[in-house]
């Protein structure tokens, strides 16, 4: 059909909106509520455009034929700066946010309404004075992870966000996976919640530390430098490894090691705990541990497949155990010596670092952790230049990694990385093919047949709480030998921790990144890494080990939590 | 009044006797609009319900300002409008059917389900259950879309149209949704000697004879204001809390209805009249209304929630004289503002009665 924007001609296809066919002419339209993954709402009201001399919002109405739209009529111009403007006084000024960014757009620099709205309070840790009351959260928690676990409660102008009966958010069936805080365009939905222990500025922190004489270690998750650059406008997909180790440098930390090491060693326990398993015919299918968020959702929703879990901590949590055990006697240091600082792209591996099984001899396995928005800001702080760092190298021994650690950050990744290695360990041949494409893709539900010595393998792959609630639901689970679970959609590249804006679009550049970075690596498969072999040799012995066991393994408990 | 006769079922026996679309003809042809101010065609609404299991909601959710003919319908004559929604049900092959009961008429719970028990034999034969739902509380829940979300037990939001409930309504089927008065009227329609345009009026403000009056539609404003004996000279009349404000003396020869009403600036709606003495001043009822609107909007959208809240707090200044112009020039920009770009028609309609204040009554808001 056609339609005229602003005396334009374009064609459109039937069932489109206004703004899909403005976005695809590079025509421009604020929005705020309206985010490319999520249904249109129509509640901010800033996308209006003029069409039959009325105002209707472009984010949900659809195209006619012969449809004549303005965007950008004085009367237009002027009713979407006042909505903004209504909402201008609950945002926090930070520049970067989304809602900023629009503002600015606009030209808005103060509100006319200068008073802020009367203070709401609800228990929920959530800055209720920032919430621009968009509804993305709540979307991306009920329709997407399915956990339905925050809402929109009262009326009017006491209108706010909250959980069931203002429970706070510790007992409630939150599952940290922070998916509402990346969708959050004005930031009152936060990381900060999640843990008191998280690092006003590091360095200040760092600096009472080193009074201490402790040796501080970084670590970084894979999925972390496939993304940092989008905090320095870098585009999505922009892998930034050695920026990101020369910055964690200049900001004084002693050592930078690559949890891509503690996902190869995570592979290697866990392939061999596949393979055992397959040959016991006991507690298949086998289904991924790495995911915290998955893990706190199975415990509280799905007891009853916690013993089909793999008991493998994460690899952030193996790689803060090795380093406070092996590595700390190497430096011959004692555990509560060194600090251990993951930077993730997730927020629920807070809360998992402080579970109390994640502990060795008395110390966290980890100390802070660190999201990816977090180490960006504090980097911006502290004013370091990050366009402009040469690329710094990994430390050893517990920086050196395989592409199988790589993709640990997408999903799929997990599934494939041990493959690799069952492979090797169920034929005892080399493996020629190293990808296995069947299990990549951004499918919410994936699964293939893999061929091993004549021996039909099904795995399944599944992200999004919301995918992997109805997987299981569906009884779907029950016909695989093993399944990767990621409660974020695209896995941890599309995590909660993430740089804002994150979008479908941008977790699939992200996801291609971590690909390419795993082609190009040298030793691809997890049980070729020297340093893991070294590690074992040395210090662990075997997988499944009797060290294995005490550092690397972990349990799970059925959880009780209110309104699930 | 005719909204008071009696009709004992008979208007539903002649229509078991008639064909279904005999009946909707009939309905149409007799020009029944909603009563409840939408003015739509009662008999075209029912000739456009779509296929499949469908539904009708009797809407008793009365909550508009100073409106109370559907409670004078509910506590005199509750038979005419189950009889009417019998025969709706069946012109439209519809076997469950709703009453959503506003909360505060809860007390007459027990007197509908006497009817409906006692009507057994009529519902029995063309298999028509009738259930009675009590409202949630808000203004919006009148809404006929937020009713339907608040049936299924969610939080009521207006629904966006298209789809309209005529297509997909309570869990996705086709629903009708009736209005009280709208409903009462229908038996009367086949029992004859029926005056489509003999309303409901509700009657209110500085009267001393407040109530409900049948008055013919198109009488002149001073003689349906007369009905309710003015207590003093009158300056204003307020068309409920969302239908604006005209001044009294300057069109009290108006002959009210929809259209004249409206142009003027203000909607006539569920034909609610409130009168406003001379005495009374037009800020201090605005901030009244406004009040409503602030507490009664759902906080969905941006304009309506936050818009509103920031007219009240224009219309305290303005009141506290602490106004300056800047903000009588806001608070009309606000006022155009908020129904402007509003989400649904409560957004839309809670500035009319600023739009008409500010009209014809500006020299009160004063700087
Ligand atoms: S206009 Fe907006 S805030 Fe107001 S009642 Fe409608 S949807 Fe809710």
């Amino acid at each position: 059909m056609k339609i005229k924007i602003d005396g334009r001609r374009f064609s459109a296809k039937e069932g489109e909106t206004i703004l899909n066919v403005a976005k695809r002419n590079k025509i421009y339209i604020p929005t705020l509520c309206y985010h490319p993954d999520l249904k249109p709402q129509g509640r901010c009201r800033v996308c209006l455009v003029e069409v039959d001399g009325k105002l209707v919002t472009s984010c949900n109405t659809k195209v006619m034929d012969n449809m004549e739209i303005f965007t950008n009529t004085k009367r237009v111009k002027e009713a979407r700066k006042l909505n903004i403007e209504l909402i201008y006084n609950n945002h926090s000024g930070e520049k970067e946010l989304e809602f900023s960014v629009v503002a600015k757009e606009l030209g808005i620099k103060k509100s006319r309404f200068e008073k802020p709205k009367k203070e709401i309070k609800s228990p929920m840790e959530r800055d209720n004075m920032k919430c621009l009351l968009c509804g993305r959260c709540v979307q991306v928690c009920g329709a997407i992870q399915s956990i339905n676990n925050i809402e929109f409660t009262d009326r009017g102008i006491s209108t706010r966000i909250s959980t069931p009966y203002d429970i706070s958010i510790k007992d409630s069936a939150c599952t940290f996976c922070g998916q509402c805080a990346l969708y959050c365009p004005g930031n009152a939905i936060r990381e900060r919640a999640y843990n008191e222990k998280v690092v006003r500025s590091l360095m200040e922190e760092m600096n009472k530390i080193i009074n201490k004489k402790k040796f501080i270690i970084a670590q970084t998750a894979p999925a972390v430098r496939a993304s940092l650059g989008e905090m320095f406008g870098m585009k999505p997909g922009t892998l930034v490894t050695g920026k990101m180790v020369t910055a964690l440098r200049k900001l004084g930390f002693d050592k930078v090691f690559d949890t891509d090491f503690g996902a190869d060693l995570t592979i290697m326990e866990e392939a061999n705990e596949f393979v055992g398993r397959m040959k016991e015919k006991k507690n298949l299918p086998l289904i991924t541990s790495c995911c915290p968020a998955w893990i706190k959702f199975a415990e509280q929703t799905f007891p009853f497949l916690l013993k089909n879990i793999s008991t493998c901590k994460s690899p952030h949590q193996m790689l803060g155990a090795i380093a406070k055990t092996y590595y700390a006697q190497k430096l011959k240091l004692k555990p509560k010596d060194l600090m251990i600082v993951s930077i993730m792209p997730c927020i629920a591996k807070k809360f998992e670092a402080q579970r109390p099984e994640m502990k060795i001899s008395g110390c966290n396995d980890v100390d802070v952790v660190l999201t990816t928005r977090e180490i960006g800001r504090i980097i911006k702080k502290e004013k370091i230049n990050f366009t402009d760092l040469r690329d710094g190298e990994f430390d050893d021994p517990l920086g050196i990694s395989s592409g199988g650690g790589a993709i640990f950050g997408v999903t799929g990744g997990v599934m494939e990385a041990a493959l690799r290695v069952a492979y090797e360990i169920l034929t005892g041949k080399r493996l020629k093919e190293i990808d296995f494409n069947q299990v990549r893709g951004f499918e919410g539900i994936r699964e293939a047949d893999i061929k091993i010595d004549n021996k039909i393998i099904k795995v399944g792959v599944v992200h999004g709480l919301g995918n992997i609630r109805k997987f299981i639901e569906s009884d779907r689970w029950k016909k695989y030998h093993f399944i990767e679970m990621m409660a974020c959609p695209g896995g941890c590249i599309g995590g909660g921790g993430q740089p804002r804006p994150t979008t479908n679009e941008i977790r699939k550049k992200r996801m291609e990144a971590l690909y390419r970075q795993d082609k190009k690596m040298k030793i691809r498969m997890s049980n070729k890494n020297p340093a893991i072999k070294k590690l074992y040799l040395e210090f662990l012995g075997e997988p499944l080990g009797e060290m294995s066991k005490k550092l690397l393994h972990t349990k799970y408990k059925k959880r009780k939590v209110k309104y699930t | 009044m005719q909204i008071l006769r009696k009709s004992n079922w008979e208007g539903f026996k002649k229509i078991t006797k008639m064909k279904r679309k005999e009946i909707i003809n009939k309905v149409k042809e007799s020009g029944l609009k909603g009563r409840s101010g939408s003015n739509f065609l009662t008999g075209l609404k029912w000739e456009l319900i779509g296929k499949g299991t469908r539904y009708l909601i009797c809407n008793a959710d009365e909550g508009e300002p100073g409106t109370f003919k559907d409670k004078f319908i509910l506590e005199n004559n509750p038979q005419l409008m189950i009889e009417g929604i019998a025969i709706a049900s069946y012109a439209m092959d519809i076997h469950s059917a709703f009453i959503y009961l506003r909360g505060e008429y809860s007390y007459l719970k027990p007197k509908l389900e006497k009817i409906i028990k006692q009507s057994e034999i009529y519902l029995k034969k063309i298999k028509l259950n009738i259930e009675i739902v009590p409202g949630a509380g808000s203004y919006l829940c009148g809404e006929e879309t937020a009713i339907l979300e608040s049936i299924e037990g969610n939080r009521p939001i207006v629904r966006r149209k298209p789809p309209y409930p005529s297509e997909s309504g309570l869990n996705s089927n086709p629903t009708c949704i009736n209005n009280v008065e709208t409903l009462a009227n229908i038996p009367l329609i086949f029992l004859g000697e029926w005056d489509n345009n003999l309303q409901l009026f509700s009657l209110s403000g500085d009267l001393k004879k407040p109530g409900i009056y049948e008055i013919e539609l198109g009488t002149k404003l001073e003689h349906i204001i007369s009905c309710g004996k003015p207590k003093k000279e009158l300056k204003a009349v307020y068309f409920g809390g969302s239908g604006g404000c005209l001044p009294y003396e300057k069109f009290k020869n108006l002959r009210v209805d929809e259209k004249t009403i409206s142009g003027k600036g203000a909607v006539l709606g569920a034909r609610s009249l409130i009168a406003v003495g001379k005495d009374r001043n037009i800020v201090d009822i605005s901030k009244t209304i406004s009040e409503f609107f602030v507490h009664e909007s759902c906080g969905y959208c941006t304009p309506c929630r936050e818009g509103n809240f920031r007219v009240l707090e224009l219309l305290d200044k303005i009141k506290d004289r602490k106004a300056r112009i800047i903000d009588v020039k806001l608070l009309e920009k606000l006022a155009y503002h908020i129904s402007d770009t509003s989400y649904c028609a409560l957004g839309v309609s809670s500035t009319t009665h600023l739009k008409c204040a500010l009209k014809y009554f500006k020299d009160e808001f004063r700087v």
